[in-house]
């Protein structure tokens, strides 16, 4: 079946079996790998995108579900010159560590953030349940989080 | 994987109808959270998904002259922002966050979660102290029934086969109704319950008013403790009282041992939520009696 979508701003489609996952669509059709294959039952986050405002895992939403649909993947976040706030954060507290549970972690932090730019430590933790990192470098996560809404708020300019 | 086949349906009576015509191959595509883990990992004989995930009949919340719908098709996501749920089912918008997190919240229906029809469903025992009902749609039409009779074992529901889950419906005179709803988990997010409880009640004066009484993850499916509410109609408040009941509800269960917690845990963990959701929905209506007394 014929996906179309908007990812990252750009119009993109392809065509995939039916039971192609958005994950799958994005990695393999379309050469995005950011949103990483992690538990592939919707328990890690690694795979987690922005579907219409919305965070999603993307190893359970079927890409059919998705045609038509905006679509924010962590490739989307920096611009050639910058790094989004979210991400100077994390660079800035060593927010992680291997690494492999970030694409999801930053954009369920993002999403968080477009809904919220001054949230609790709680909402934090909540908005992030649904993203594990086995480093268990969770502190500093949401220490992050936290500034990068701080700096979001202060440079609306920026974001 | 056998080539599949992924039809979107203009209407709910032409998702039965498709479904009657491919047969028991052919599955009903909801939130996904399930199925497409299903699909990549036991997929079975699937070679159709009949996608009724944006049917109007299975779509919205709205309040009417009857009391609120909530669309089969609403995801947890949707219900924990909407307005009406917010101000007159506050508990069902309270067990709607303790479901997984919330990617899997954004994308899991209500009416999926109740058609797997786990024990442990965290919407089912708020949903059910609201005396909600549920209305489906088949091969015969429509039919309305308590969302009790719905349940009929774990991960067996009442519909026929090619029929669907269309709404669920509080009734008006419960909307607002003091409630209240405690899940206990290994964890706040992307925990099963190991049990679940709510509470709802009125209290005329003293005397308690139509109480209600509902576990999950302590039979194998939700269940209302129906002995415990015949205890505590029309008595007046009394923290033994409530405890007593509590004791009741523990009888009126039947909780299994598993890898989660034993038995004998989980009968502890019945009597210690009932009681406090119990004494929460208490003091829920005494707060209202209150500012009514102000107005």
């Amino acid at each position: 079946m014929l996906v179309e979508l908007t990812v990252n701003g750009e119009s993109r489609s392809a065509n995939v079996p039916p039971e192609t996952t958005l994950l799958k669509m994005l990695r393999e059709h379309l050469g995005l790998t950011g949103a990483k294959l992690g538990c592939d039952v919707g328990d890690c986050g690694t795979c987690t995108v922005i579907v219409d405002g919305v965070s999603v895992n993307s190893c359970l939403m079927l890409a059919g579900r998705a045609d038509g649909c905006d679509v924010t993947t962590i490739e989307g976040l920096a611009t050639a010159d910058d790094l989004h706030p979210l991400q100077q954060k994390f660079e800035e507290h060593g927010a992680l560590q291997c690494g492999f549970c970030g694409p999801g972690m930053l954009i369920s932090a993002k999403n968080l953030l477009d809904n919220n730019p001054d949230p609790s430590v709680f909402e934090v933790r909540d908005a992030l349940a649904g993203n594990l990192c086995r480093c268990t470098g969770y502190t500093k996560i949401i220490e992050a989080v936290i500034e990068a809404g701080e700096m979001m708020s202060q440079e609306p300019a920026n974001v | 994987m056998r080539p599949m086949d992924y039809i979107v349906p203009e209407s709910a009576e032409a998702a039965v109808a498709i479904l009657a015509e491919r047969g028991e191959n052919a599955c009903p595509l909801a939130g996904g959270t399930d199925l497409v883990v299903d699909l990549k990992h036991a997929p079975g004989n699937i070679n159709a998904l009949v996608d009724v995930s944006g049917l109007d009949e299975f779509r919205g919340i709205d309040v009417t002259d009857e009391g609120l719908r909530i669309g089969s098709m609403a995801t947890y996501g949707e219900i924990m922002e909407h307005p009406v749920c917010l101000e007159k089912t506050p508990e069902v918008v309270a067990a709607s966050h303790t479901v997984g997190a919330v990617q899997t919240r954004n994308l899991g229906t209500i009416g999926g979660n109740l058609v797997t029809c786990v024990p442990s469903a965290d919407s089912a025992p708020a949903l059910m102290v609201l005396d909600a009902e549920v209305t489906l749609i088949g091969t015969n039409g429509w039919r309305r029934m308590p969302i009790e009779d719905f349940f009929v074992g774990p991960r067996k529901t009442i519909l026929e086969p090619y029929e669907l889950l269309a709404e669920i419906w509080i009734p008006k005179h419960t909307l607002g109704k003091p409630s209240s709803f405690y899940k206990f988990g290994l964890r706040k997010g992307q925990a099963l319950a190991l049990v679940n409880a709510a509470a709802a009640l009125e209290l005329d004066g003293d005397r308690i008013v139509e109480p209600r009484i509902a576990l999950g993850a302590v039979a194998p499916t939700p269940i209302r403790a129906v002995k415990a509410e015949a205890l505590l109609d029309g008595q007046d408040v009394d923290a033994k009282l409530l405890d007593e009941a509590a004791q009741i509800a523990v009888t009126e269960s039947k909780p299994i041992d598993d890898f989660r917690a034993s038995k004998n845990y989980r009968r502890q963990l019945i009597r210690t939520l009932t009681r406090r959701v119990l004494e929460r929905s208490v003091e829920i209506a005494r707060k209202r009696q209150e500012q009514d007394k102000l107005h």
